[in-house]
């Protein structure tokens, strides 16, 4: 649970949920409502909400976290359509293609990237610091939707 | 007893002759709040050019893309899901299933249970079960994918059901069965009449199994991708003279139930139920039953 909400705070994210509806199976993390929590038995595959795993001492989070992560206060990159396309296969996000920035601006800083319809896209960490550069990598991808195709892929 | 003579011979003397079918791709938009994106759109604006589906409500078909419609944004995003036409169906049939505690007996790889998840508008609670580890991954992916958040996942029989110790409103079952040729071209080589007959069985028993876990008056929808009688009329004939459930009426695409299965007569009520020869859609079984109220 620490390591969820180190990681959340990354992103100076003021996103909270109640801590009594967050269930661990295994490594992973689940949120549950009322309903579901009445319901759930021990050793179930999969509940509620998808929250993230800990591997390694290292919290990976789901995409369901990080959307909700982007409908409050976060540190967030607007990126246009062809950053959106590049960022979900895999590629880094390039100055160009930024079209907003919310939050830090610094180098180190971790960023929810977000489309133009305002949907998060996944995640990175900011290379260099923005206001200083106007082109070349401006964040690391570190995880984007296309995992779900990868992940199909690797079945 | 093998072989696509063999078969298409059986479909023949059930009233239907065969053609070569080539299915069309389809995709199924997720209504559901907070999506308020318009996926139909978004594809459009995207040079996919889609077709709305008559019979489904929020269905169309792919007639034209220049990249795989299941490796976009909008699909990675969940806005929508690619699901053939004809198994779009059946989580449609439930009557009321907002705020529901729904059983998704053989979920994976879960389609229908985002479908269903979006139909309740992620309210009450859906149990999805299935017996597979890696499907169960499957599974989770979709509905991570899609950010449903009503449901709960067990890697388990959907004829141990009653471990859970829930009484359900509503049962989703998808149950496994023998396919049918439209959506597998090696289907005439591979399937043989004991298959059909050794899937009948196991259906029979998570139909039992299930509906002692339905609430009286509660509502199963059951549905196979089988055109062999044994795996659609004649178990739901059988479940309406041994587990006191009655077939209610639909109003779906699809034919007529058969009531006549080789000079075997059924009960009238079969007629109730939809069977889809392959043409439009892949081929399937649908029908829907209640739970008498004087039902132990």
């Amino acid at each position: 649970m620490k390591l969820m909400m180190d990681f959340i705070s990354r992103f100076d994210s003021t996103f909270h949920f109640d801590e009594k509806f967050v269930v661990e199976e295994g490594n992973r993390f689940f949120l549950l409502n009322a309903n579901l929590k009445k319901l759930a038995m021990e050793g179930f595959f999969y509940a509620g909400t998808y929250l993230g795993k800990v591997k390694k001492d290292r919290f990976f989070p789901s995409f369901p976290l990080l959307s909700m992560m982007a409908e409050g206060k976060a540190n967030k990159m607007i990126v246009d359509k062809k950053t959106e396309w590049l960022f979900i296969c895999g590629r880094d996000v390039f100055k160009q293609g930024i079209t907003k920035v919310v939050g830090s601006k610094k180098k180190g800083a971790y960023t929810l990237i977000i489309n133009q319809h305002g949907e998060c896209l996944g995640f990175g960490r900011i290379t260099v610091d923005l206001d200083e550069t106007k082109r070349g990598v401006a964040v690391r991808n570190i995880s984007d939707i296309g995992d779900f195709l990868r992940r199909e892929k690797a079945r | 007893m093998s072989g696509r003579e063999f078969f298409t011979n059986r479909y023949e003397k059930l009233g239907w002759k065969y053609q070569d079918i080539k299915l069309r791709q389809s995709i199924r938009t997720n209504a559901s709040p907070p999506r308020k994106a318009d996926a139909v759109k978004r594809l459009q604006l995207l040079g996919v050019k889609l077709e709305k589906i008559p019979f489904l409500q929020n269905g169309n078909w792919v007639k034209e893309a220049r990249f795989s419609v299941g490796a976009t944004s909008e699909y990675l995003l969940g806005l929508y899901s690619v699901q053939e036409a004809a198994a779009q169906i059946p989580a449609t049939l439930f009557t009321d299933i907002r705020d529901k505690t729904v059983l998704d007996a053989c979920a994976a790889p879960g389609g229908k249970t985002v479908q269903l998840a979006d139909l309740m508008q992620n309210t009450g609670v859906i149990i999805a079960l299935d017996i597979k580890k890696e499907r169960l991954r499957a599974l989770a992916n979709q509905l991570e994918r899609c950010h449903v958040c009503n449901a709960i996942v067990y890697e388990m029989d959907a004829r141990q059901a009653a471990r859970l110790n829930v009484k359900f409103d509503r049962i989703l079952l998808d149950v496994p069965c023998s396919g049918n040729f439209a959506i597998d071209a090696n289907w005439f080589r591979q399937r043989t009449i004991e298959d059909a007959e050794r899937n009948a069985k196991l259906q029979r028993e998570i139909l039992k199994e299930t509906t002692a876990v339905l609430k009286n008056d509660g509502e199963i929808v059951y549905s196979t991708c089988s055109l062999e009688p044994e795996e659609d009329e004649l178990n739901i004939d059988w479940a309406t003279k041994n587990l006191n459930l009655k077939v209610e009426n639909i109003d779906c695409y699809g034919e007529e139930g058969l009531t006549d299965i080789f000079g075997k007569k059924l009960d009238a009520s079969v007629r109730n139920c939809r069977r889809i020869w392959p043409g439009q859609t892949q081929g399937f079984f649908i029908c829907k039953l209640k739970k008498q109220v004087d039902a132990s």
